[in-house]
């Protein structure tokens, strides 16, 4: 009874590797308050599941992991919902987007090449930079504690002029900005598109442009980056199952139960650690990620075809 | 004229009636009835909740001066590959489009202890050098050994294709024939579906006779559920499996609200 059959991805998998891996993923999305489908995608491919039911089954699981994460950041007051629909309204446009895309490529056989570039650029993208900020981070640390705000306030006046030129400006009260909705409605289009294809909630790119560009409070960001991925992943697994019908549930329901525990865990460990020192942590496997995927384009294949279609 | 037409006729009805005796000789020579004969201990394989794969005991009786040699094959289909190829000239990416048609999901050949050259061979017809005969690939002028080759290594990678070498066991010699048995490994990647079992008797470099039984994979329990939700009601299926998920995570949620362990 320690192999699980998943019919769709039609493979058994060991149910305590994926127990392992949804705690492991939920964990670090407990911390960061990200969906952590940037890691577990790859890892399912490392596995033996096919890239595309890999992504899919995943955007299943974290509708339940966010969902758990979004229910304790509510009670407490941490969801901006005005902020978390726009956002939101651009997620299912983009993510609509997204599966057509990933439709398409399928027909085509592209989609695995697809979904690999996707994830090393992302990957070096947000890993690189996550490693530089934490690191900044680390070393204003020592001179004094608690002085993040200050770090963005220097850029703040270019990028506020040219934010206030946009139209239907809007005062965000729970994330104290005033920026005009179609910023957030276009991240979102944004984040939708890259959950779709990428099978994540966006969550990774999702905290890093509310705090640096729409500079909200990071509880705030956390809370309602959760909200935003429940609805898109809502959107995406639900297309993902009636276009590609690439939804394993057996697999989705082994990685939420490992997951949601392990951001609930994730969530009371991050109070007691430095962020900073997370982060680098975080970064440098994000990096790590990418590097092997990077090494998996570049050097020779030991086998010179592929199954078209993603399986 | 009428006469041509007729000895035409003629000729053509000798030729049938000596082809359907032939092959009816050829089939009663090949199956049970003979000294050659095989037995599966199960016909069929349920694929259930915790499967990962199984073995099936095989055994059956073979003429005592002939070796036995067993092959597993399933469903023929058209196999859609695409050939890697450098892009940009560094990046290695699907390029090409290559079909196989009338290739087997499943190729597993058994053969007792031995030279390799006796049991397995393109003039046997055994092996995977015979099995890419029967294979056309498109477009025409692909090389067919290299792509098939590939498409093996692939295969071999997840057990769907195997030669499974020295596996099969010999037993005592008994009115001519002896008893002769084996372990089939039925990996987890081999899917549902209908399959065949071949004893071929082999001697001197021929295949002298032949024996052959049905395998059935079937999906049951939970994986049967799932898999015919997925495919035959997919967007009540989405629902559902998002609904699960959302009750999942509530539940959870309240699991650690209660126990102290949340914010």
């Amino acid at each position: 009874m320690i192999y699980m059959y998943l019919p769709i991805a039609g493979n058994s998998v060991n149910i305590f590797l994926i127990l392992g891996l949804g705690g492991f993923v939920g964990l670090l999305s407990g911390i960061f308050g990200v969906g952590g489908g940037f890691l577990m995608t790859p890892l399912l491919m490392m596995f033996g599941i096919p890239p595309t039911v890999a992504a899919a089954s995943d955007s299943n699981q974290i509708v339940g992991a966010s969902t758990s994460g979004t229910l304790a950041h509510m009670r407490l007051g941490n969801v901006d919902i005005p902020m978390g629909v726009m956002l939101l309204i651009g997620g299912v446009a983009g993510g609509t987007v997204g599966v057509q895309i990933i439709k398409l490529l399928k027909a085509m056989g592209n989609a695995d090449f697809l979904i690999a570039i996707t994830y090393v650029i992302m990957l070096g993208g947000v890993g690189g930079y996550m490693f530089w900020e934490s690191l900044q981070g680390l070393k204003k640390d020592k001179n004094k504690s608690g002085s993040d705000e200050e770090s963005a306030a220097t850029s703040e006046t270019t990028k506020k002029s040219f934010l206030q030129k946009l139209p239907l400006q809007y005062k965000f009260v729970k994330s104290g900005c005033e920026v005009s909705m179609i910023l957030p409605f276009l991240v979102g289009i944004l984040v939708g598109i890259l959950a779709a294809i990428m099978g994540v909630g966006g969550g990774f790119i999702m905290v890093p442009v509310m705090v640096y560009l729409l500079r909200m409070p990071m509880h705030v960001v956390v809370g309602t980056s959760l909200f935003q991925i429940l609805f898109t992943c809502i959107n995406v697994t639900v297309m993902q199952a009636y276009s590609n019908k690439t939804v394993d549930f057996i697999l989705a329901v082994l990685l939420l139960l490992g997951s949601t525990i392990g951001a609930q865990v994730g969530t009371a460990v991050s109070k007691r650690l430095k962020a900073d020192q997370l982060k680098i942590m975080l970064a440098s496997l994000v990096l790590l990620v990418c590097a092997k995927m990077t090494a998996g384009l570049l050097m020779t294949p030991a086998i010179m075809v592929a199954l078209k279609g993603g399986h | 004229m009428r006469t041509k037409e007729n000895t035409m006729h003629k000729i053509f009805h000798v030729f049938l009636t000596i082809m359907l005796a032939s092959f009816t000789w050829l089939g009663s020579s090949g199956a049970a009835e003979g000294p050659l004969t095989l037995d599966l201990a199960s016909s069929t394989i349920q694929i259930s909740t915790f499967y990962n794969g199984t073995t099936l005991d095989v055994s059956g009786t073979v003429p005592a001066d002939m070796d036995v040699v067993l092959q597993v094959s399933g469903p023929k289909k058209d196999v859609h590959l695409k050939e890697k190829g450098k892009v940009a000239g560094f990046l290695w990416m699907n390029k090409t489009d290559i079909s196989l048609e009338n290739t087997p999901a499943v190729y597993m050949v058994y053969t007792p202890n031995g030279p390799t050259k006796n049991f397995i061979g393109r003039n046997l017809g055994i092996g995977y050098k015979a099995l890419v005969k029967d294979i056309t690939i498109i477009p025409e002028s692909a090389d067919k050994d290299f792509i098939f080759g590939e498409y093996v290594k692939l295969m071999e990678e997840s057990g769907v294709y195997a030669i499974h070498e020295g596996t099969i066991s010999y037993g005592q010699v008994a009115n001519e024939t002896k008893t002769f048995k084996a372990t089939l490994t039925i990996p987890s990647k081999m899917s549902a579906g209908a399959y065949t079992v071949e004893a071929l008797a082999v001697q001197n470099g021929a295949v002298l006779g032949q024996a052959r039984k049905n395998l059935d994979l079937e999906l049951s329990g939970l994986p049967k559920t799932i898999a015919n939700l997925a495919y035959h009601h997919s967007l009540m299926f989405g629902f559902m499996a998002v609904f699960i998920a959302i009750a999942v995570g509530l539940f959870i949620g309240i699991i650690f609200k209660g126990g102290g362990g949340a914010h």
